[in-house]
């Protein structure tokens, strides 16, 4: 045996000197060079190409959300294609499912990141989080969708919008002012396991301790679809006002609930909380009375030029597909990937490093789509604005604007504690 | 298709001594050989994904054959081995992380830490010996199950401990003062080595002293009893074997197996985050034990390459697959034709290979030198 | 008190609906020793029938569809696998139905996509109020519908030929088909009313108070496994009594995580699991389960 084993390793050192002496191909490329054009170029950049990453959910608990997410993305990308590219280059979107899963995620992230020059988008805390550390170290621009303040303070890593907490405190102090809650009321917080929940519920127990308020918690599992019990028991506490981050079926199922037990509190609901096919089920009436979301994005149906032109390309390009959130989401995050390689090429540094220090520069990025993004803090969300929106069964996206985007003193002054 | 009896032979007749087989017949010594060249060489020649899969696939290997234990050998159903996997990942990174501000940590030397983490897993398995010792087959399996919703109820709930929903940060193992990370620059004959190169080594070693060591387990006394008990519950415990203890034993030691692969994980991911750890990463390893071969070392490696492969394949060369789609298109998914994939091949296994793939292979190894292939590596039916 | 009256009644439709898929989990084992992990996506293919159907041909034949699509799932899954299975091992067997499952809710999911299809149900989002405490109108239809379904099936147990070939089947496989039982056809039709049970369950789980059936909604599933093991897999009283149980601890957990905050938040969930692991160590065969004598 013991032969057998040191023959077995002769032979395997052996056979090792003999291939690598062959010689891979696998130590060139990596390093920075210049292309013909005077161009710096870092990785996943070539003369023709520049490559972008996504990593989504297509099969996953996100994949409603996620696949608009990426059809908006690559619609914009084939548009700055037709446009003539980005520097002489032409964009190749790189679209990876991860499932919601993060051993795939780690995989996907490991497979593209020598690839690309930036991710137009990545979908969620968790799978982003396992490889965060790798990002902050050398990783490319990302963009990611996940509102944590753990995805806070890596120049490498952007969010968009604002985070879960500054979106309920906006939300709560708008509850304030229309619906007359004041000191001593008590507010209901139905939010799920992970940092969507747990950062909202920051939002929520601060805007209210700020009120005088005090927030009775509910917690939940992703998986739970029945909110009877969480309802009886903000009922039986006797709530002024339940704010929801829940998903969009929790949602359905709290508001349907509460309606149908004639328990008549205003419901604020976080950003991933709705979603337009909620109204064709039969809590549909429900929601569209009582019932509106906190979102740092302006919806579909704003009334701006390129959100139009948006929601016209989109349904031209996927004619069967949901007109949601996701499709702004995607479609604006890589707009954004794409001014900062536009930037950069100006500044003719393709590099990560110039990439990352082009988008950085921009302190009041707008693209058009209403709310202001300043990304120069890499500590601080590019914005504290939260729009009220109303579900509305005619309204492009299913959302109407109850309350244009505006920052309340208390989201004005929260301070967010890193991750 | 040449359905031969092998597998339907009654155990009765099987030879007693199972472990006694002819060792090595001379291509023995050139095949591990030629295994040891491809594990040597791979990282010279693959990229970091590449790499990174086969960590994955190897830390799975570890765990299957944890679970082949208690499953395949012992007859004992486990969904509940993701939990250990958790165990072993997370006891790892509390023993090692330095205290960070609410996270708390021992800071201790990483080999240590690793071999602590692996010695947690057992006491974890040992602490549900009252149940694993009791119970079998249907009801073992769905009494595990609880240990995953128990087990990723306190991984998101301690969060001092476990970092909550967002997971920890892995410390780098560092053996001898050499660190499995990207942390110092190595190169090798031109090569730079990176921590998907240096984990490659560390993975093959380890899979290696566990597949080993699991071996030498099945093939002596221990392996005997555990085949007894699987088949004749009774005849065991007249033949004097105790029964309760040998379970509750097989328990502790596939959690420590599963705890082995949880460090090993956690090093590749350098990240633990606790919605890994799910129902459907229990349902991986028994499709793994399955799809390779129940009860052999062999099986569960070839099974846990199967299975933690084929998704990564199938992802990365969707584009030039016909079946699969890309977003906004119709058709399967990767992620979705990978698990269509693997689903079938359980069912496919169950009915028509009753050996796995290990029995498939020494089923054509033997047609192909015209004689029966030995028992070891098919599972007879009781 | 309103609160825990209206807890308790919800747990127990709650229940209920487990019961029926457990009810379902208890026939197949009885019938052919198999723990039938696939019976997320049977449920699953009744709901998705109803669902898809409703709109065009009416609720009560579409639900009456999703029950007999659901049975021939069953029915399938039982000649094409099970029965063609040559591993005598039951634990084989059993992973074999994960397989099974896979591959079935992948197909499925695939269909449902991002939608959440509503069932059409006549009940809408109608409430009863018994005094203070308050339920929906599809709840209670729940209940009474489970009640009902579950005493047809016991007394359909004790008193009729294929309760007794059932019975039998379980009690010593060769004897009974010595005796003349055809011991395939009883484990058909155990499979077929596991996958008509589970597929009256699926509406129930996807009409009001939840918004309507998804491709998560056969995970509930998960939770009707603890409620046949408590029970004991082999007793269908121990299937009814066992859901029950299991609906009920879950609702006053969750309604009163409040007070038990220290067990850490979201106990609701974790609840069943945790009744399940205390029955067993005093009661390894469960609560109505026969302890199983050694054969040699």
């Amino acid at each position: 045996m013991n032969g057998f084993r040191l023959s077995a390793g002769a032979l395997g050192i052996a056979a090792m000197l003999a291939l690598a002496a062959c010689g891979s191909d696998k130590g060139a490329g990596g390093g920075d060079e210049t292309g013909a054009d005077g161009v710096k170029h870092g990785p996943g950049v070539s003369d023709k190409t520049i490559g972008v990453g996504m990593i989504t959910d297509l099969t996953g608990p996100y994949a409603p959300l996620g696949k608009s997410i990426s059809q908006g993305a690559q619609l914009y990308f084939e548009q700055v294609n037709k446009a003539g590219g980005i520097c002489g280059r032409t964009v190749e979107p790189q679209v990876r499912d991860m499932g919601y899963d993060v051993q795939k995620s780690v995989a996907s992230y490991t497979e593209l990141e020598p690839k690309v020059a930036a991710f137009a988008h990545f979908i969620g805390s968790a799978t982003v989080g396992a490889v965060q550390d790798r990002i902050a170290k050398d990783g490319p621009l990302t963009l990611v969708l996940a509102w944590s303040p753990q995805m806070l303070g890596a120049k490498q890593i952007q969010m968009t919008g604002t985070t879960y907490a500054i979106d309920v405190i906006n939300g709560v102090d708008y509850a304030v002012d229309e619906h007359g809650l004041k000191s001593g009321d008590k507010i209901g917080h139905i939010y799920v396991e992970g940092d969507y929940g747990v950062d909202s519920l920051a939002g929520s127990t601060f805007a209210a301790g700020q009120h005088g308020m005090t927030v009775v918690e509910q917690k939940v599992k992703a998986t739970d679809a029945d909110m009877t019990s969480q309802i009886a028991a903000m009922k039986s506490e006797g709530v002024k006002a339940i704010v929801l981050s829940t998903s969009p079926k929790q949602t359905a199922s709290a508001v349907g609930v509460a309606a149908a037990q004639g328990m008549d509190v205003p419901f604020l609901g976080s950003n991933s909380s709705f979603a337009p096919q909620l109204l064709d089920t039969p809590v549909g009436p429900a929601l569209t009375k009582g019932f509106v979301v906190m979102q740092a994005s302006s919806p579909l149906s704003a009334d701006l030029e390129t959100m139009k032109k948006l929601a016209t390309d989109y349904k031209a390009k996927y004619p069967d597909a949901v007109l949601d959130n996701g499709v702004m989401a995607g479609y604006t995050t890589a707009a954004i990937t794409g001014d900062a390689l536009k930037l950069a090429c100006g500044k003719k540094d393709l590099t990560r490093e110039g990439i990352i220090s082009a988008h950085r520069s921009q302190n009041a990025w707008d693209g058009g789509f209403g709310s202001k993004m300043d990304f120069t803090d890499v500590g601080q969300p590019p914005s504290r604005e939260t729009y009220i929106l109303q579900p509305d069964k005619d309204s492009l996206g299913g959302l109407k604007t109850v309350r244009e985007a505006s920052v309340s003193e208390n989201a004005q002054k929260y301070e967010i504690k890193l991750g | 298709m040449s359905e031969t009896s092998v597998s339907k032979r009654p155990p009765a007749k099987r030879p007693p001594a199972a472990g006694s087989a002819p060792r090595a017949f001379p291509t023995g010594v050139v095949v591990w050989a030629a295994v040891a060249a491809v594990a040597v060489a791979v990282p010279f020649y693959l990229d970091a994904f590449w790499l990174t899969a086969g960590m994955f696939a190897m830390s799975a290997a570890v765990g299957a054959i944890g679970i082949n234990l208690l499953t395949g050998a012992t007859g004992q159903l486990s969904m509940g081995h993701a939990f250990f996997l958790a165990v072993g990942a997370y006891g790892y990174v509390y023993f090692s992380a330095e205290p960070d501000g609410h996270l708390g940590g021992l800071g201790l030397p990483t080999p240590l830490a690793a071999v602590l983490a692996i010695a947690l897993a057992g006491l974890a398995g040992g602490v549900f010996s009252p149940i694993a010792g009791r119970l079998k087959g249907a009801y073992l399996g769905i009494a595990t199950l609880a240990l995953i919703f128990l087990g990723q109820h306190v991984l998101f709930s301690a969060e001092p401990v476990t970092g909550g929903y967002n997971g920890r940060a892995v410390p780098p193992l560092e053996l001898f003062g050499f660190s499995f990370s990207d942390e110092t620059d190595l190169v090798v004959m031109g090569i730079p080595f990176g921590a998907p190169e240096r984990l490659w080594y560390l993975g093959a070693v380890l899979l290696a002293l566990a597949a080993l060591f699991a071996r030498g387990v099945l093939r002596d006394r221990p392996g005997r009893a555990m085949n007894t008990i699987r088949d004749h519950e009774t005849a065991a415990g007249v033949m004097g074997v105790p029964v309760a203890r040998y379970r509750a034993g097989v328990f502790v030691l596939s959690s420590m197996y599963g705890g082995l692969a949880g460090v090993m994980l956690a090093l590749s991911f350098q990240r633990a985050v606790p919605d890994y750890f799910g129902v459907m990463l229990s349902l991986d390893y028994l499709a793994m034990i399955v799809i390779g071969g129940l009860g052999s070392v062999g099986g569960a490696v070839i099974g846990a390459v199967f299975v933690s492969l084929l998704p990564q394949v199938l992802t990365r060369y969707s584009d030039s697959m016909p079946l699969v789609a890309q977003p906004g298109e119709s058709g399967f998914s990767p992620a979705e034709a990978a698990r269509m994939l693997y689903g079938a091949a359980v069912v496919a296994v169950v009915l028509f290979l009753p050996g796995g793939l290990l029995g498939l292979a020494s089923r054509i190894r033997a047609s192909l030198a015209g004689r029966r292939p030995h028992p070891r590596n098919t599972r007879s039916s009781s | 008190m309103t609160t825990f009256a209206e807890l308790l009644l919800n747990g127990i439709s709650m229940g209920a609906v487990y019961a029926l898929i457990a009810l379902g989990f208890v026939i197949i084992f009885k019938a052919s020793e198999v723990v039938n992990f696939a019976h997320a996506s049977l449920l699953l293919a009744g709901g998705f029938i109803t669902a898809k159907l409703h709109g065009s041909i009416g609720f009560w034949p579409a639900l009456a569809a999703g029950i007999a699509g659901a049975a021939a799932v069953g029915c399938l899954v039982e000649f094409l696998v099970i029965r063609r299975s040559k591993a005598a091992d039951h634990s084989v067997l059993a992973i074999a139905t994960i397989g099974v499952d896979i591959v079935l809710a992948t197909e499925i999911a695939r269909h449902i996509g991002t939608d959440v299809l509503a069932m059409g149900d006549p009940w809408g989002d109608q409430v009863v109020r018994l005094g203070p405490v308050s339920i929906s109108e599809a709840r209670l239809a729940a209940l009474l519908v489970a009640f009902v379904l579950i005493a047809t099936f016991l007394l359909a147990f004790k008193h009729t030929g294929w309760g007794v070939a059932m019975r039998a089947a379980a009690e010593d496989g060769e004897t009974a088909a010595l005796m003349g039982v055809r011991l395939s056809r009883v484990s058909m039709s155990a499979w077929a009313v596991a996958g008509a049970l589970a597929a009256v369950a699926a509406l129930f789980l996807a009409v009001f108070p939840t918004p309507g059936l998804d491709k998560t909604t056969g995970m509930v599933a998960l939770k009707a496994f603890p409620a046949a093991i408590l029970g004991g897999l082999d007793s269908t009283t121990g299937a009814l009594v066992g859901g029950l149980l299991i609906g009920v601890t879950e609702a006053l957990m969750s309604g009163y995580q409040g007070d038990l905050s220290f067990l850490g938040r979201g106990i609701g969930d974790v609840a069943p699991f945790l009744v399940m692991l205390l029955v067993l160590l005093i009661r390894p065969a469960g609560l109505f389960g026969t302890r199983e004598l050694t054969r040699v």
